[in-house]
């Protein structure tokens, strides 16, 4: 949007690469990735299962399992600062303060050995100065504003008797309490059921608003991304392919995965003789690629270079930027490379 | 809660009669004894023994009567010794057997408990590698290797210890060290190398990743967020740990001469005194199934998610 | 992934990747291979399963060939037997001299050795005393008395002279003319006039004794089998035995009896003969010759210097050498972790799958009757059945074999109840597949990697247990041997004689290290996502 411009620049990611080490070989899951989060900004990060979305974000909060995951290079710069550089007991209070997150699956990041009261009220008073009983109603204010109702009694169950839904609003209030001020959500709705995905991506909408949280939104969802946030990357075998404002990305879809995925969204209004739309094969195994557009064997309008080179990033205006040899102008120059 | 106790106390009761029953038909068929096995007695000589134990009734007011004294609490005599019943000789050797057991369990479970821990922690340190060697050195020797290998060692060759002997004697409490650290070796092993595993796999655990996110010290989250889930494998290991121990104890007791039930249990086997025999074991089983039964009720208690129904 | 292939050699994605094939069995090898750990043991089972299987034919004595002579001999492996009775018989000698005051020795070294005394440390007594006496003697300063001298001049003779002699083929002839036969061809009643004829006593009165003798032999069975009754209750069990034997039985027994005798005789004539030769050192030896005992009887035999035996391991408390008991011993434990495990793993499979397969009234009780065997003490009912039945190799072996297959049957049951709604069971179902065939053809074989690495693991248990019992004295009975059994005799007297307990705990201890690290290498190769489990 416009206001991106003139708002401050909170995160900012340069080339970012994240390597796992297995037995078969180096799995290259971030592969040098960029990308920028304004105050108040919802950013969408798109991708198929594997193409290095979580990792990104796990990046961020220097949650990776190390071994065999390791941040081999590139800059994450939070307000100023590089995380990748700062020492662990600053990153702590980063953690669950000023960048906290929402996990995938509701059912496992609870502790289900502690009351969710216990869960909660430790974070406040880890971030905060306040008294047990002060942070205990703070919890419960937080889980009333995701709308548990009877908070005051349900925060002293444990997780097992609270159901998805509800467990993800706890984690959401959770992540809130400390009014973080980025908020990431790895897909936040996967493991739930349609009719709650709907409800919890409004209130973190609504909530993000409220607080002024900046939100990063993991998702495979490009519906979910068409609803929710300002701009979108769309990643594919560890890199970003195209990124662009979400209304220009759907009126101007540039990268042919991108165009695919667009296409793939079954729509009510736009049903092809009843058939829907798909991407032919699988997203390739990242561990030792070839140089090249990963994404050649396919992509229905391959050419010769694309089996030879990573096509370089080109601006197609309005902060629009997609990977991809269709748009390169010096092709002929770079294969020489 | 209460009704859950109530019910698997019940169910303690087949297991039991399942016990008394078995040690019956043992003792009944047994060839060699007093009893009449598949050999056929002179008419003498089985009238006698007939008449001695009461062998001349049915079956099934032999058993009756039988499965009646053990409820009631007596074991019967002993074949071999004449001065004193079976119960006489296991209450005065019992106490002996649980001191042994009751430090080897401590030692396995606290020893193993932190050598685990330190080793998940430390993954794939020096301390790691040390402390599951000792793991599997636990889990591989057999006790009856260890315990001599001990004796020899810091007994014999560096004086540490007495090399047999028993708190009751001159030697005083130092005597429970060698017996009880051999006794405790292959528990301490396996609860090393459970504990290790199933900290590393709830570390890795979805919780912990939340607990990291939200900014938790790596101490806070080890011993208040992992500890418990990591140690409901323990708890459940603790069954066979006792049984272990209960074997196990058969053989330490013989090797440093611990004036326990387990060298009573291997003399009277020698002996043939098959009631002693199938008294130790009784006993023995009923100490197993109430060690099996609390470990249950610990586990529900430390586990949330279990519902008593 | 869409294949192009290109060549047939290997399979190439659309990356130019090759594609390496990922069966569950050849990934498995690939991880465990990797598994250094998991190579080595592997290598080490070999190496231990081949020596045990070999055992026969290698080079080594009989593992129960009792020389009395040689008992507790230290392991050496530059010594034989004879030099090491020398040094014994010189340490003997010296310390004796010493403690009598005949050698003297200055104050210092008497505290030292007094202090060794006290701590019974005897061993560095002997080794000190033999070092310092043989240097004593060359320097002089110690003469060696008239009975010393008598007392090593006799050793060194018997050393020179003392043969062991094994019988090959004892051979009759009647005659002169007549063809040789083997004695054991004969019949009974032929074999008792030969020995008649070789030991000049008419059949007569041998026949008596051999009754005799055989009597005592009955009496002693049967006092073995039912102690504890009175000498009239026994002479009563023994007329009826007598009674109720047969023709045959009889015959046996005296035919086994005098041909022990007749050996017997014979060795100490082949003795009396070779003892000379080996004085005046004629003749060479080992050798193995046929040797005429008296005018019908002649004998192959083998006849070898005692003491040129060499002990690599020492000797155990009969002389029988330690390395042969070893390498028996693992044969006897090896065979039993081996044949135990698969037995009790095939009772596990065959009622695991029924329960599993079959579900209902089956299960719940084959399950209930599992679950109450968990609950007993199984050692101690195994020690139980031991005590009762018999202490031999099979009893122990049955008692392991029942009461392990509980764990196994757990687990196929838990592998097949997750597999039985899988589809292809399914299709096999609703192409008319029976039970049987459904559970053996695709049930079984699905949940093999499981049992496979269960089994590894199973292996150094059951071996444990074996020699857990024949470490109590419980399980394989003399003059068989098995770790177990090796361990617990070498227990008594280990400050002596510490290699009668090192070995045979080094040996057991390796394998089980072996067998363990390669069942935890089958797991993690088969089953990488359970970590370190148990």
């Amino acid at each position: 949007m416009e206001t991106n411009e003139t708002r401050k620049t909170l995160l900012e990611v340069k080339d970012l690469r994240t390597y796992f080490k297995t037995d078969a070989g180096v799995v290259k899951a971030v592969d040098g990735i960029s990308f920028k989060l304004s105050q108040g900004e919802t950013l969408g990060i798109v991708g198929e299962s594997g193409s290095g979305k979580s990792v990104t974000n796990l990046s961020i909060m220097r949650l990776i399992q190390s071994p065999p995951g390791k941040i081999v290079g590139g800059e994450i710069l939070f307000e100023g600062d590089d995380i990748l550089k700062v020492p662990e007991s600053e990153l702590r209070s980063i953690r669950g303060n000023k960048i906290s997150m929402i996990f995938q699956d509701p059912m496992t990041s609870l502790n289900p050995f502690l009351k969710i009261s216990t869960q909660m009220v430790e974070t406040i008073l880890l971030h905060q100065d306040m008294s047990k009983k002060e942070a205990l109603k703070k919890s419960i204010d937080m889980l009333k504003l995701v709308g548990i109702p009877a908070a005051e009694e349900r925060i002293h169950s444990y997780p097992h008797q609270f159901s998805g839904g509800m467990r993800q609003r706890v984690m959401i209030a959770m992540a809130l309490s400390c009014e973080a001020k980025i908020l990431i959500a790895d897909e936040p709705t996967t493991a739930l059921d349609v009719t709650i995905q709907a409800q919890i991506l409004e209130l973190i909408q609504e909530l993000a608003q409220k607080l002024d949280t900046a939100v990063i939104l993991i998702t495979h969802d490009l519906g979910v991304v068409a609803g929710l946030c300002d701009t979108v990357c769309v990643m594919y075998a560890g890199k970003i392919v195209e990124k662009a404002n979400t209304d220009e990305l759907y009126a101007r879809p540039s990268h042919p995965y991108t165009d695919g995925l667009i296409k793939s969204v079954p729509r009510l209004d736009k049903a092809q003789n009843g058939k829907l739309f798909s991407i032919e094969g699988q997203p390739p195994n990242v561990i030792d690629l070839p140089p090249c557009c990963p994404f050649h064997p396919r992509c229905s309008r391959k050419m010769e270079i694309c089996t030879k080179q990573y096509p370089p990033v080109v601006d197609l205006g309005k902060g629009h930027e997609v990977a991809c040899w269709l748009y390169a102008e010096n092709k002929e120059n770079s294969t020489d490379e | 809660m209460t009704k859950y106790v109530i019910r698997r106390l019940l169910g303690i009761i087949p297991t039991l009669l399942v016990i008394i029953t078995i040690s019956f038909f043992i003792v009944r068929v047994a060839p060699g004894g007093p009893f009449d096995g598949e050999r056929a007695l002179p008419e003498v000589i089985k009238k006698n023994i007939e008449a001695k134990y009461h062998f001349d009734d049915p079956l099934v007011v032999q058993y009756g009567r039988y499965m009646f004294d053990v409820l009631r609490g007596d074991l019967g005599p002993s074949y071999r010794y004449k001065d004193h019943d079976v119960n006489f000789y296991i209450f005065q050797s019992l106490p002996n057997s649980m001191i042994l057991g009751v430090i080897a369990i401590s030692i396995s479970i606290i020893f193993g408990i932190s050598s685990g821990m330190l080793a998940a922690v430390k993954q794939n340190t020096w301390v790691d590698y040390l402390g599951m060697a000792f793991a599997i050195i636990g889990i591989s020797v057999p006790l009856f290797v260890i315990g001599p290998i001990l004796q020899y060692i810091f007994a014999m060759r560096l004086g540490w210890f007495p090399t047999s002997g028993w708190i009751t004697g001159d030697n005083g409490w130092i005597t429970v060290i060698l017996p009880a650290v051999t006794l405790s070796a292959s528990n301490f092993g396996t609860i090393a190398r459970l504990t290790r595993s199933s900290m590393l796999e709830t570390l890795r655990s979805d919780y912990i990743r939340t607990a990291k996110a939200k900014g938790m010290r790596s101490s806070v989250i080890l011993f208040k967020h992992a500890m418990k889930g990591a140690m409901l494998p323990i708890v459940s290991y603790l069954g066979p740990a006792f049984a272990g121990i209960i074997t196990g104890s058969v053989v330490v007791e013989q090797v440093f001469r611990v004036p326990g039930l387990g060298k009573f249990f291997v003399q009277s086997s020698f002996n043939r005194d098959y009631t002693l025999i199938v008294g130790v074991v009784i006993v023995y089983s009923v100490i197993l199934v109430f060690m099996n039964f609390i470990v249950d009720i610990v586990y529900s208690l430390l586990d949330p998610r279990i519902t008593y129904k | 992934m869409i294949f192009k292939k290109k060549n047939n050699t290997a399979a190439i994605n659309e990356f130019n990747q090759e594609i390496a094939g990922n069966s569950l069995t050849k990934d498995a090898w690939r991880r465990l291979r990797k598994n250094k750990m998991a190579v080595i043991s592997l290598v080490v089972v070999i190496i231990y399963i081949l020596l045990a299987v070999l055992a026969p034919i290698l080079p080594i004595y009989p593992y129960d060939e009792i020389i009395l002579d040689h008992q507790h001999l230290p392991p050496s492996f530059t010594k034989n037997a004879g030099e090491l009775l020398m040094e014994k018989r010189l340490a003997d000698l010296y310390t004796q001299a010493w403690r009598q005051g005949n050698l003297e020795l200055t104050e210092e070294e008497d505290d030292m050795l007094w202090e060794w005394i006290d701590s019974n440390e005897v061993n560095k007594v002997w080794d000190y005393m033999y070092e310092k006496g043989n240097a004593m003697v060359a320097e002089g300063s110690y003469t060696l008395s008239s009975y010393e001298q008598r007392r090593i001049d006799s050793l060194e003779e018997d050393i020179r002279t003392e043969l062991q002699i094994t019988l090959k083929d004892v051979w009759y002839r009647a005659d002169s003319g007549s063809e040789r036969v083997k004695l054991t061809s004969l019949d009974t009643d032929e074999i008792l006039a030969a020995y008649a004829q070789l030991v000049n006593i008419s059949a007569e009165d041998q026949k008596t004794q051999y009754m005799k003798e055989i009597e005592q032999q009955v009496l002693r069975e049967i006092k073995e089998r039912t102690p504890d009754l009175s000498d009239e209750e026994y002479e009563i069990l023994l007329n009826q035995e007598f009674n109720d034997m047969s023709e045959s039985r009889l015959n046996t027994l005296i035919r086994s009896n005098v041909l022990v005798k007749l050996n017997n005789a014979i060795r100490s004539v082949g003795l009396r003969n070779l003892k000379d030769a080996a004085e005046d050192g004629t003749m060479e030896f080992p050798l193995e010759e046929e040797i005429s005992i008296s005018e019908t009887i002649s004998a192959t035999i083998k006849a070898s210097k005692v003491h040129e035996r060499q002990y690599y391991l020492g000797t155990d408390y009969q002389g029988r050498d330690m390395l042969s008991r070893i390498i028996y011993g693992g044969q006897v434990s090896i065979a039993i972790g081996f044949v135990g495990t698969i037995t009790s793993v095939l009772i596990g499979i065959i009622l695991g799958a029924l329960a599993g397969y079959l579900g209902g009234k089956v299960d719940y009780i084959i399950m209930r009757i599992v679950d109450i065997m968990y609950g007993l003490p199984y050692m101690l009912l195994v020690i139980i059945a031991m005590a009762i039945f018999g202490r031999n190799i099979l009893n122990l072996f049955f008692a392991l074999a029942i009461i392990s297959w509980l764990t196994v049957s757990r687990m196929v049951r838990g592998q097949i109840m997750s597999l039985k709604n899988q589809e292809f069971i399914e299709a096999a179902r609703s192409m008319g597949a029976p039970t049987r065939r459904i559970i053996f053809k695709h049930l079984v074989p699905n949940s093999l990697s499981v049992i496979i690495v269960f089994s590894t693991l199973r292996i150094p248990s059951f071996i444990m247990t074996e020699s857990f019992l024949s470490f109590l004295g419980l399980g394989v009975q003399a003059p068989f041997a098995s770790w177990g059994s090796l361990v617990g005799d070498g227990v008594t007297g280990m400050t002596l004689y510490p290699w009668k307990l090192f070995f045979p705990a080094l040996v057991m201890t390796i394998f089980l290290f072996a067998m363990n690290f390669l069942g935890d290498g089958l797991r993690d190769a088969f089953d990488p996502q359970s970590k370190n489990q148990l």
